[in-house]
């Protein structure tokens, strides 16, 4: 499997985000938007990492994915307290 | 077709898809069970690229952050929408072709590596990773450690007083 194909799909995947988070039907798809074009950066980053024969690349897939996780929570909570009435 | 070449074909398709469909529909719970979907085709495609770790950290998050994260939110659905113009799309066309067209000079200029079938068949180099991992890397992952175990603690603040959380 070629280095290029994967980092096609994570522009792909990135764009799909880029577009959930500039015209979203709600505040989730704003959310998922984010979260999908960090996913993107961390398959470009593990993929990378496969193609260059170094680890980093891996190491810094994970760093992206705990920065999701605070990201996914910050959202989430930023949304139910925009709901919640006062 | 490689098994290989069939298991990226067939997850991809379905990683992309899936996206489309977290990111564009107006129904917040089909949009939270696309993302699920998006993050278990990205834990294949990881566990094809031999990042078994990466693989396994995005079945975790998928499992015990989006699911608790998406459940409470998409019950009580809210479908107020969100102005964008033109100009918005606009700016997201740009942004995303000026991201292909760095893809495709990159690929085309040659500095990307061809294949990443020809990797190790060693398995996997704990030893190398721990060594990135406590070594040149260790701000990047201390940082991020304190930035995880900071969420938590919010959000178990948050759910033991939600009247006081901000």
């Amino acid at each position: 499997m070629t280095t290029a194909a994967y980092l096609v799909l994570a522009a792909v995947l990135f764009a799909v985000g880029l577009l959930g988070t500039l015209v979203p039907a709600n505040a989730i798809g704003r959310l998922v938007g984010v979260e999908l074009m960090l996913a993107a950066s961390a398959l470009t980053f593990a993929a990378a990492a496969v193609g260059f024969r170094e680890l980093d690349g891996q190491v810094a897939a994970l760093v992206v994915i705990a920065v999701a996780i605070a990201q996914a929570s910050v959202g989430a909570s930023l949304v139910t307290r925009a709901r919640r009435p006062e | 077709m490689s098994l290989e070449q069939a298991v990226f074909a067939v997850a991809g398709l379905v990683c992309i898809v899936a996206a489309i469909i977290a990111a564009t529909h107006r129904d917040p719970r089909t949009a939270g069970g696309a993302f699920l979907l998006t993050l278990a085709s990205l834990a294949v495609l990881y566990a094809g690229l031999a990042a078994p770790a990466v693989s396994a950290a995005v079945i975790l998050v998928g499992l015990f952050v989006t699911v608790p994260v998406l459940v409470p939110l998409t019950v009580p659905v809210s479908h107020g929408p969100v102005a964008a113009g033109p100009a918005v799309a606009g700016a997201a066309l740009l942004i995303a072709g000026a991201t292909f067209a760095i893809i495709f000079a990159t690929i085309a200029l040659g500095e990307v590596p061809i294949n990443v079938s020809l990797r190790s068949s060693d398995g996997y180099d704990v030893a190398a990773l721990r060594d990135i991992v406590t070594g040149r890397s260790a701000a990047a992952v201390g940082a991020s450690a304190v930035l995880l175990i900071a969420v938590l603690m919010a959000a178990r603040a948050a759910r033991r007083d939600p009247q006081r959380s901000p």
